[in-house]
């Protein structure tokens, strides 16, 4: 089992509890007056034995309240997800804090900032190096490229979880693209490992076939489930925090009764990804301060008061083209202002460009960053041995020193995290090594992990499994006219 | 048995028991070790520190806890060196400290820790020290070396009205100056007249023993 980081202090509160009463209410009247259309006859049906309100014709289900907040108090308040390696297994859930690494289309230059397709390679190594950093806990589906050359689209996902597997033991998402689920569950089990299933919503308000066909495949299969509505405040949803927040609590709502019904007592984490749009172009504003105020407020009202695990993807990605400063501090404060108010799963190595791009020298630099909030929320402790009354009481006032005493030499290890690629050198020291950047730093460690780092290797048989399975998935899209 | 407490005496330092520094020191001359030889294994344990901090193995208090040792376990030895009529060899003898107006001191400790390990004999003035108190240092120790520490671009050129000082006094031949601290580089050190500069701690040991032409 991973450790990850455990908060060790009461989230922050950006709701008040009537306004918690308000958004919940909001919520279920939405959930019961205008329904969620799913594109799935045997969804509707199963929702329609339940007690809710369908009509075929629009594919809406209109959920009553009562079902909504059973099947709330149905879903665990943590799970496990089962990693090819035990010992990297997760526990997703309570004060537990864990990062998932970010994802992006192409691969980027880090100099020029331009992008381009990334080759079966880089996609490997992407991997491998995330897997030697420390705080990356689980991977997302079809990570960390969205696109490999020579790979067609509708493959992608079978063999980029089969990159994840082999160059990897840790903990996987699935993904929901056409009847990708059928084969990715028969990848995990292959080699003996769970998955994270996927079902995510098309806001506004709907659910499309694929995205339920994965959550019964997912369900089915024991695997518990991470559901997600992004969406696009002002386009997808309403502009404001509060609107939003309510739709966005309709939508995932909507799937946590689904899915219980399908397999009650499923493992769920809700994802919040909700964008305000740019009102200029149109496109989503990462790292922004609507994604903040919606994230600690989505992180209040699920993990507070449903008692059900979320996920925060706003810090997944800058729109920052180069890995410079503003995608430093829009990571940075977003993935603070989450961990803070109470996510379980913070979504933050590597991704630039929007969702375009990714490097794995960003996700070097990340991972830094996510031991600093990791060891943030842990806090510290309040104990004679930390307070060192006797202490300050023995070195006195000036010329007293603290930095020859025992207290000191044995305590810094414990309470400092040194970053592995932050320059800190004296600046005569930054002259003679070359005037090294933190990218510089970085690229270093990436070399020296490509050269020396080897994951948890796959037997010869489940490799073999793995090509078979991947030639299934081949032949089943190739009968479909998808290949 | 002897045999053991020179051990024991290495040991002190390189796991910086500051605790029992002086006991062992105690213990060993009660014992009879012979005190040049309890004085070697005390330095042969903070060189061994002094090249692990050299090398990012170990940090700061490492290096200042395990000279806290030697500070606490030395005097004892010395005075039975004295009582002998022997005398400690050293590499040279360094007076070194951080220049008027200026209280850093944390740099100029680690040089002195380093040197001291290295096997000179420093004499640490402190911090804040006046121009007259390097001079009046260096009349009464004769050192080999002047060092001198400054953290503030304000502070910096008192390190030039020291060396002006031992002009003055006709001191200046007498002795090789090495100047340090975050403002100060190469050029700077040339143009107030020193005789060397080193940018890190381990950088001065360097300068100091190549300025005395030891290998």
């Amino acid at each position: 089992m991973r450790r990850g980081f455990r908060r060790n202090f009461e989230p922050i509160k950006v709701l008040s509890d009537s306004q918690i009463e308000a958004i919940h209410t909001a919520t279920l009247d939405v959930l019961e007056k205008t329904g969620v259309k799913f594109e799935s006859e045997k969804a509707l049906k199963l929702l329609e034995k339940n007690g809710c309100v369908v009509d075929y014709d629009e594919r809406v289900a209109r959920i009553p309240g009562f079902l909504v907040e059973e099947c709330i108090r149905k879903t665990p308040s943590s799970f496990t997800v089962r990693a090819r390696n035990p010992k990297n297994d997760l526990r997703i859930g309570g004060n537990t804090l864990y990062f998932m690494s970010s994802a992006g289309a192409r691969y980027t230059d880090v100099e020029t900032g331009e992008v381009r397709q990334a080759t079966q390679e880089e996609n490997d190594h992407g991997v491998l190096i995330s897997d030697a950093l420390e705080t990356v806990d689980l991977f997302p589906s079809y990570t960390p490229y969205f696109e490999i050359e020579g790979v067609p689209p509708v493959m992608l996902c079978p063999m980029s979880l089969a990159s994840r597997i082999r160059f990897t033991s840790k903990a996987s998402r699935g993904a929901q693209a056409t009847d990708t689920f059928i084969f990715e569950t028969q990848l995990a089990q292959a080699v003996g490992q769970g998955l994270l299933g996927n079902c995510e919503a098309a806001a506004p308000l709907s659910y499309p076939e694929d995205a339920i066909n994965a959550a019964f495949e997912y369900t089915k299969a024991g695997f518990p489930i991470y559901i997600a509505a992004g969406s696009v405040m002002g386009g997808t949803a309403p502009v404001t925090v509060a609107g939003a927040t309510i739709s966005n609590n309709a939508e995932l709502l909507a799937v946590v009764v689904l899915i219980q019904l399908m397999r009650p007592g499923t493992g769920i984490c809700g994802n919040d990804f909700v964008t305000p749009m740019d009102m200029e172009s149109g496109s989503f504003l990462f790292g922004s301060l609507g994604v903040n105020l919606h994230q600690m407020a989505f992180n209040q009202l699920w993990t507070q008061v449903y008692k059900i695990p979320t996920v925060n993807t706003g810090s997944a990605f800058s729109n920052s083209k180069l890995i410079d400063y503003q995608s430093g501090y829009e990571k940075t404060h977003t993935a603070m202002a989450s961990a803070l108010s109470g996510a379980n799963v913070i979504v933050l190595h590597g991704g630039v460009t929007a969702e375009l791009a990714y490097n794995p020298i960003l996700s070097i630099i990340n991972d830094d960053v996510a031991n600093i909030i990791g060891r943030t929320v842990e806090g510290f402790e309040v104990n004679d041995e930390t307070m060192a009354i006797e202490l300050i009481e023995a070195v006195g006032p000036v010329p007293g020193t603290f930095l020859n005493k025992t207290h000191t030499r044995v305590n810094w290890k414990k309470e400092y995290f040194v970053p592995k690629v932050a320059d800190r050198l004296s600046y005569p020291e930054w002259l003679q090594q070359g005037k090294k950047s933190t990218i510089d730093r970085a690229k270093e460690r990436m070399e020296e992990i490509i050269a020396t780092h080897r994951p948890d290797p796959v037997t010869a048989q489940q490799d073999r499994d793995i090509e078979k399975i991947l030639e299934d998935a081949r032949n089943h899209y190739r009968k479909r006219g998808l290949l | 048995m002897a045999e053991n407490l020179l051990d024991a005496l290495k040991r002190i330092v390189v796991e910086f028991d500051i605790d029992n520094a002086e006991a062992t020191a105690r213990r060993a001359i009660e014992q009879g070790v012979n005190p040049l030889k309890a004085a070697q294994s005390l330095t042969e344990g903070i060189r061994l520190v002094g090249d692990r901090f050299g090398t990012g193995e170990l940090f700061l208090p490492d290096l200042v806890c395990a000279s806290e040792v030697v500070k606490n376990a030395l005097p004892v030895i010395t005075s039975e060196i004295e009582k002998q009529g022997k005398t400690l060899k050293s590499l040279g003898k360094v007076v070194i400290g951080t220049v008027f107006g200026d209280i850093h001191s944390i740099g100029k400790s680690m040089v002195a820790t380093l040197l001291f390990a290295s096997g000179f004999e420093i004499v640490d003035l402190g911090i804040n020290v006046k121009g007259e108190e390097f001079l009046k240092a260096v009349k009464e120790y004769n050192p080999d070396i002047v060092a001198m520490s400054a953290l503030l671009t304000t502070t910096i050129m008192e390190q030039k009205n020291v060396i002006d000082g031992l002009e003055k006094e006709n001191l200046r031949s007498k002795v090789k100056v090495i100047v340090g601290g975050s403002p100060i580089n190469q050029e700077f050190a040339e143009s107030i007249g020193a005789d060397g500069y080193g940018s890190t701690a381990p950088e001065g040991v360097r300068v100091v023993k190549s300025l005395l032409g030891i290998k």
